[in-house]
């Protein structure tokens, strides 16, 4: 694997609750989770960068507009 | 990350160094478009030939090659190559963000997921027999297998991978592998989803 | 990374590969047919010289013309006019096409097509040159039959 570097993180109580239980539901460690985010980040800001838009749609088929970074 | 494996050589019989490696560059794509191609369309026409290979003709990949520049820098995206004695043997796209696992024991936790892999079509047996030659290496689809489980496991996903079979692939995945067959999935040509759990990824590296 | 290093594992697993077609996407994909357009316009191709190989022949013989007289007639090379008939590979220059065009009495645009010189999707086309070939034989006396079937395919290459 590529050589890592280490960083702390400073995060309030409530980033914290949000960050275990989320490792928890997905089976990762807390690292392994944030680098995901990090990842779905770059994903999604590289795409509405290019002119794309990102929805969610409902049962009902409905979309909404998710975000514009 | 480069590292040394071992795949066999057809001829002797003998395990030969490989290089497993993901730091792939535009001019490996273009290697595959420029030297695999036209071995697949000549084998592709020498297929088309005899009827009841018909089935195994190759289609192309419509992948973007515009934006293949731009997935490189993607962390989501991975890509390994796979070359011995300096020609690139095999090719694999895998990702890790945009799908995650299907199984109900195991919903909605990531995964490594298998977008693309390929191997050199002199590596293939059923390429290389209807053109009356016979294949150089072999094992190159399975050491890219092993990589993306691999790569799993690191990632702290335990193993869990996924891809969408191909017709005349679903056999090896799901016997030959161990992977579970989920269902189809409208949005990928009906192509069918196979899930490992984690269980099934230990079996496969261990070999059980 | 930890790659089994079991000589046996990867046999078993080399196996296992040799039965299927493994490969996911790539050039061994149901994911986009462009090959197949590629492969079909290949065939196709080779269809339509082989009907016009046929029908140059069979033209030729109809008029009682040996391969000689055809290439004075049309004032063309006898070694091409020779290659035409029995090379199915092989693609004529436009000017020799054009020449046998008016000598046999065919429309010439028609028959640069077949020969491979213009690219035209003609579905019509394509399933008229394999009947034709289908019911021609590329030597002998004309028969009845390859006289009827030349008949029609030349009567619908002019109407069209």
């Amino acid at each position: 694997m590529n050589p890592k570097r280490t960083m702390t993180l400073n995060l309030t109580d409530q980033e914290m609750v949000v960050l275990e239980e989320l490792s928890v539901q997905k089976d990762l460690s807390k690292t392994a989770l944030l680098r995901q985010a990090l990842r779905m980040y770059q994903l999604v800001d590289a795409r509405i960068s290019r002119g794309e838009k990102l929805f969610f749609e409902d049962h009902e088929k409905q979309k909404a507009e998710l975000m514009v970074l | 990350m480069k590292e040394t494996i071992q795949i066999i050589d057809n001829q002797s019989g003998q395990l030969v160094d490989a290089e497993i490696f993901d730091e792939v560059a535009l001019a490996h794509f273009i290697e595959t478009q420029a030297e695999w191609r036209p071995v697949v369309l000549e084998a592709a026409r020498a297929l088309s030939k005899s009827p009841n290979q018909a089935t195994l003709i190759p289609r192309h990949y419509h992948w973007d090659w515009t934006r293949k520049e731009a997935e490189l820098k993607m962390l989501a995206l991975k890509f390994y190559g796979l070359s011995c004695e300096e020609r690139l043997q095999g090719i694999m796209k895998v990702e890790t963000v945009a799908r995650s696992c299907r199984l109900p024991e195991q919903q909605g936790k990531p995964l490594v997921y298998i977008d693309y892999i390929e191997t050199a079509p002199w590596n293939i047996k059923q390429l290389m027999v209807p053109l009356g030659k016979a294949q150089q290496y072999r094992g190159v689809g399975s050491r890219l297998f092993e990589a993306a489980v691999l790569q799993s496991v690191e990632e702290d996903f335990k193993g869990r991978l996924g891809l969408h079979s191909l017709p005349g692939s679903e056999g090896f995945y799901i016997r030959e592998c161990g992977m579970t067959p989920v269902g189809r999935d409208p949005h990928k040509q009906n192509l069918l989803w196979c899930e490992f759990t984690p269980e099934q990824a230990r079996r496969y590296l261990a070999g059980e | 990374m930890k790659f089994n290093t079991d000589r046996k594992w990867l046999e078993r697993r080399a196996d296992q590969e040799d039965r299927h077609f493994i490969s996911v996407g790539g050039l061994i994909s149901t994911l986009d047919p462009t090959c197949q357009t590629e492969l079909e316009s290949t065939q196709s191709m080779e269809t339509t010289k082989t009907a016009f190989a046929r029908l140059l022949q069979l033209a030729r013989r109809e008029r009682r013309l040996s391969l000689e007289n055809l290439a004075e007639k049309a004032d063309v090379d006898l070694a091409e006019l020779f290659k035409i008939e029995t090379d199915e590979a092989f693609t004529p220059n436009l000017r020799t096409v054009h020449q046998l065009a008016l000598v046999l009495d065919l429309p010439a645009k028609k028959l640069m097509v077949l020969a491979g010189l213009l690219q035209v999707k003609d579905v019509s086309l394509q399933q008229a040159s394999v009947r034709f070939a289908a019911r021609s034989e590329p030597i002998g006396n004309v028969s009845p039959e390859e006289h009827a079937a030349l008949e029609e395919y030349v009567k619908f290459l002019n109407e069209r």
